[in-house]
């Protein structure tokens, strides 16, 4: 139930983080001016911790929606299975993100 | 796609009928497929976001201009936006229903062909034209 509503909080922040992406691409298209503003924003502390938990939130999702793919051929429904498996959804994100951020921004 | 307005009445009794059927399976095959194929888009923005945030524009050009790297990213940023519109009309058909749902979905519309086209332009810019 939680884990259904965090699926679809999530796809609703991933729709709106669709804009943060684009708004890169356009500003790299646009020029070395706009991208400056752009990098500024985003490099910025607020912009890392918006966008840790973007890259949090399309983790879940995906874990979510490969959740999703398990249940359409019966799988792991049972009582207890269901539950296990929306841990480990969640703890997957959770690891998978800062394995992510730890890689390839915090050690790098 | 929704006019009548449901009632729990409406879902208790097993032979009303409600939803259009037909455009209702397509809307579940649509959003399982391009959700499979977001995982490819994930693996390929981690790439590109990887590479480039925080760097300067040639450097951009260098790596998005690959066509091999920049056009993938365009071609999965369209199917993302179709899941996208996909999945925010789930959640509009939840709350909404008759003109507020319509207005709503085309506002879901617009901006998903918004993302889509302005995603594409400047990718494509930087793969074309430099």
């Amino acid at each position: 139930m939680v884990m259904s509503i965090a699926h679809r909080a999530t796809g609703i922040a991933n729709y709106a983080g669709s804009a943060l992406l684009v708004l890169w691409l356009a500003a790299a298209a646009w020029g070395q001016e706009p991208l400056n503003v752009v990098n500024a924003i985003y490099g910025s502390w607020f912009g890392q911790l918006v966008l840790f938990l973007y890259s949090w939130s399309l983790i879940h999702h995906m874990l979510g929606g490969l959740k999703h793919f398990v249940w359409d051929f019966a799988e792991m429904m049972e009582p207890g299975q269901r539950e296990m498996l929306s841990w480990a959804t969640l703890v997957g994100s959770v690891v998978l993100t800062l394995l992510v951020w730890t890689i390839f921004v915090w050690v790098r | 796609m929704r006019e009548q307005v449901i009632t729990p009445q409406v879902i208790a009794n097993p032979k009303s009928k409600y939803g259009n059927a037909k455009a209702s399976t397509r809307h579940f095959i649509t959003q399982r497929l391009s959700g499979a194929i977001n995982i490819a888009f994930l693996g390929l923005l981690l790439f590109v976001v990887v590479q480039l945030a925080g760097q300067d524009r040639a450097d951009m050009v260098a790596t998005l201009g690959n066509a091999w790297i920049g056009v993938p990213l365009a071609l999965l940023l369209v199917i993302v936006t179709v899941h996208m519109r996909n999945g925010m009309r789930d959640t509009l058909e939840d709350y909404f229903a008759g003109r507020s749902y319509q207005l709503l979905m085309m506002l879901n519309t617009v901006f998903c062909i918004l993302i889509a086209l302005v995603g594409v332009a400047s990718i494509f810019k930087l793969v074309f034209w430099g």
